[in-house]
C-alpha cells in the first residue's frame, strides 16, 4: 500500500522516516505557523506584563507568556525530528518585531516568518491585549482541535496537549474582560478593540477556499474547511461579547 | 543535529529463519543516551558501497531487563536487513542515534490497566518491549495482544511470548491469527481486519475494559484495527501507531547524476511540484524558492533562513551553490537535496524536484 493511500485513508504516521517528502513539506509549514505564532503571541505579549493593572494581572501575563513559549517549544521538538535546526530557529528572526496599528495585510506573511498575520499587529493597552486575547483565544481553540486529529502521531498528541493549556489562556482573557467591565472600564473603548480585532482574527483563519485544502485533506493534515472553523468561531465568539455586553461586527 | 554513537554487538542469534535479535553495548559512559523508552527505536547507518544508509529498527527488550536489544528482519532486496542477517557478528561495532519516537504510554506502578497491542509481523518488536514493561513495572495492570503472522514459522518471540504467559499468569492474553496455517478455533486463521477485529471484540477480547491500545504493522493492517477500535469506542488519544516499516526503500537509492554547463547568465530552471514540473527562466541573485512563487508555483517554505527545512528539494540537474544550511545533513547533501530558499543556480540549466 502507497503511504499517500494509506493517508488519504486516514491512516498516522509516527516517524519522520515515513513521512512523503511533500507530505513532510506541509507538515513542516504547518508546524512553523504554530510555532512562529506561539512565539510572536509570546513576544508581543511580553511587552504587555508591566501594563497590568494589578499583580494578579501581571502574573497571568508572565504565566501566559511562558506557557506559549513552553508550548512554542513542544511543536519546535517535533520539527527538530524532522531536521530544523532547533538551536537556531528562535533567534533566527525577530518575534517581537510589529506592524503599524493601521496596516492592512490581509492574511499576508511577512518575509521568513509564517506567524498568523494577526500577530504582526500592535497591542495599544491592556484592556486592547484582554480583548485581542479573548477573541485570538477562541480561535485557537477551533484551530487546536482540528490540529489534535492531524495524521502524524507525535503532533496530534503535542496539540492534544496543547489545547488546554491555550484554554486556559482564553479562560484567563474572559475573566480580565468582566474584571475591566466591572470596574468600570469605558465600554465604548473596549468596543473599539473588538471592532479592530474581529476582522484581523476571522482573517487567521486563511482563504474561504484554500488552495491547499485538497492536498492537505488528502495527507490527513486538514478535516475541516477554513470556513466551516470560522463559522464555529464566530457564533462562538459572538456568543461570549454578546453575554459581555458587547457586539461582534457585522460581516 | 543528528549524532551517531558506537555501539558494539554483543550477541546475535535467530529468533525465527529470517530475523535476528541483536543484543548492543554502548561505549563506556554513554550508557545513559540509549536509556530507552519502550516503543522507541534505532537509527543505524553504515556505508554500502560508498553511499550511506540508514534504517531504523524498533527496541524489542524490556526496560528493566538491562540490555538492549533490536530484532533485524530480513526484506527482500534490503540492503541493511539482508547484511544484519547474512554478515553481523558478536564484536562488530554498529553507529547509532539515541533512541527516538513516541509510540509509548507512561507506566505508573499502581496503575490497573488494560492494554491492547495488534502486531503485524516484525511489528512486534515495540510492542514485545511496551507488554514486556507493562508487565513488569505495572503489577496491577493486564495486556492482551493480537498477533497476525503468515505462519507459525514466521512468528517471531513465539517462545518468548509463552514465558512470558508463564511467568505472568493471567496478566498476559497473546492470540496469535494466522494468514495461512489453519487452527483449532476458525476465527484465528486468516487476516486481521475489521470484520475479524469485530468478532474478536464479541467474545474475546472486552474492549471496553481497554485503556489504551497499540497497532504496529502494515498499513492496511493499521487502517483496519484503528477503524475498528474507533467503531467501538475508543478515542484517538487511546490509541497509538507505529508504522511499520514496509514503506522504507530497501534498495540502496541511485545517486543523482547532475550535470549541466555553465556559462552565460539567466538559467532555466525546471521546477517539479506535485507531479507537475514547469520550466521557469530565472536570474542567478533570485534563490530557487523565491523564483518558484514569483512564477506562482506553490512551493513549500517557512523561515526563508535556511534553519527549518520546509523548503527541502532535490537537485535533478545542473548546479547550484546553497549559501547557508543549518538543516540538512551531509549525506542529504551529497544525495542532492538543498534548500531552496538559500540556493542559487550555477548552471544553464536547472532542475528541482520537491517531490523526491
Amino acid at each position: 500500500m502507497k503511504i499517500e493511500d494509506y493517508l488519504a485513508q486516514g491512516g498516522v504516521l509516527s516517524s519522520p522516516d515515513n513521512a512523503p517528502p511533500r507530505y513532510r513539506a506541509e507538515l513542516l509549514r504547518l508546524m512553523a505557523t504554530f510555532v512562529d505564532s506561539e512565539l510572536a503571541a509570546a513576544a508581543g505579549f511580553a511587552d504587555m506584563i508591566n501594563a497590568g493593572p494589578g499583580i494578579p494581572e501581571r502574573i497571568a501575563a508572565a504565566r501566559i507568556v511562558m506557557e506559549k513559549t513552553e508550548n512554542a517549544g513542544r511543536v519546535l521538538r517535533i520539527m527538530g525530528d524532522f531536521g530544523a535546526n532547533t538551536d537556531r530557529y528562535v533567534g533566527a528572526h525577530p518575534w517581537a518585531d510589529r506592524l503599524a496599528r493601521e496596516a492592512d495585510i490581509g492574511a499576508t506573511r511577512r518575509e521568513g516568518d509564517m506567524r498568523l498575520s494577526v500577530f504582526n499587529y500592535p497591542l495599544t493597552t491592556w484592556a486592547d491585549s484582554v480583548v485581542m486575547h479573548l477573541l485570538m483565544g477562541l480561535a485557537a481553540e477551533e484551530q487546536l482541535g482540528e490540529f489534535s486529529r492531524v495524521s502524524y502521531g507525535p503532533l496530534a498528541e503535542a496539540f492534544r496537549e496543547i489545547a488546554p493549556i491555550e484554554a486556559a489562556h482564553t479562560l484567563s482573557a474572559r475573566k480580565g474582560l468582566e474584571h475591566l467591565i466591572d470596574t468600570g472600564t469605558d465600554r465604548a473603548a473596549l468596543q473599539a478593540s473588538v471592532d479592530y480585532w474581529w476582522p484581523r482574527v476571522a482573517v487567521s483563519f486563511g482563504r474561504e477556499v484554500s488552495s491547499r485544502a485538497a492536498t492537505l485533506g488528502a495527507f490527513g493534515l486538514r478535516h475541516q474547511t477554513n470556513a466551516e472553523l470560522r463559522g464555529c468561531w464566530e457564533r462562538r465568539a459572538g456568543a461570549e461579547l454578546e453575554g459581555l455586553g458587547l457586539t461582534a461586527p457585522q460581516g | 543535529m543528528a549524532r551517531f554513537r558506537k555501539l558494539t554487538v554483543t550477541d546475535v542469534h535467530n529468533t525465527i529463519r529470517d530475523a535476528v535479535v541483536v543484543t548492543l553495548q554502548p561505549e563506556p559512559g554513554e550508557e545513559a543516551v540509549f536509556d530507552f523508552i519502550p516503543g522507541q527505536y534505532l537509527t543505524f547507518r553504515r556505508d554500502f558501497d560508498g553511499e550511506e544508509l540508514r534504517r531504523s529498527y524498533s527496541i524489542c527488550s524490556g526496560r528493566g531487563e538491562g540490555k538492549l536489544q533490536v530484532a533485524v528482519k530480513r526484506v527482500e532486496g534490503g540492503a541493511f536487513s539482508n547484511w544484519a542477517n547474512d554478515e553481523l557478528k558478536p564484536g562488530a561495532v554498529l553507529e547509532a542515534m539515541a533512541p527516538m519516537g513516541n509510540f509509548h504510554t507512561p507506566l505508573d506502578p499502581s496503575a490497573r490497566k488494560h492494554y491492547l497491542g495488534f502486531a503485524g509481523g516484525s511489528g512486534i518488536t515495540p510492542v514485545l518491549s511496551i507488554l514486556k514493561s507493562v508487565l513488569a513495572e505495572e503489577p496491577g495492570s493486564e495486556f492482551t495482544l493480537v498477533y497476525a503472522n503468515k505462519a507459525v514459522s514466521s512468528i517471531m518471540f513465539r517462545e518468548e511470548l509463552e514465558d512470558l504467559k508463564n511467568r505472568y499468569m493471567g496478566r498476559l492474553t497473546v492470540l496469535h491469527i494466522l494468514e495461512e496455517d489453519a487452527q483449532e478455533i476458525e476465527l484465528f486463521t486468516g487476516l486481521v481486519d475489521e470484520a475479524k477485529c469485530k468478532a474478536l471484540f464479541e467474545h474475546w477480547i472486552d474492549i471496553e475494559s481497554v485503556d489504551t491500545a497499540f497497532i504496529c504493522g502494515p498499513e492496511p493492517m493499521m487502517l483496519a484495527i484503528a477503524k475498528a477500535l474507533r467503531d467501538h469506542g475508543l478515542t484517538d488519544a487511546q490509541i497509538k501507531f507505529e508504522l511499520f516499516a514496509s514503506a522504507q526503500p530497501g534498495r540502496l537509492p541511485r545517486k543523482a547524476v547532475a550535470k549541466g554547463s555553465k556559462a552565460g547568465k539567466g538559467t532555466e530552471a525546471t521546477i517539479t511540484l506535485d507531479g507537475a514540473s514547469r520550466t521557469i527562466t530565472m536570474d542567478r541573485e533570485t534563490s530557487v524558492l523565491d523564483a518558484a512563487l514569483a512564477h506562482d508555483i506553490d512551493a513549500p517554505f517557512a523561515c526563508k533562513a535556511g534553519v527549518c527545512s520546509t523548503c527541502r528539494a532535490k537537485v535533478t540537474e545542473g548546479e547550484v551553490e546553497m549559501h547557508a544550511n543549518h538543516a540538512l545533513e551531509d549525506y542529504e547533501v551529497e544525495r542532492g537535496y538543498v534548500l531552496t530558499c538559500q540556493c542559487y543556480p550555477l548552471t544553464d540549466r536547472v532542475a528541482v524536484d520537491y517531490d523526491q
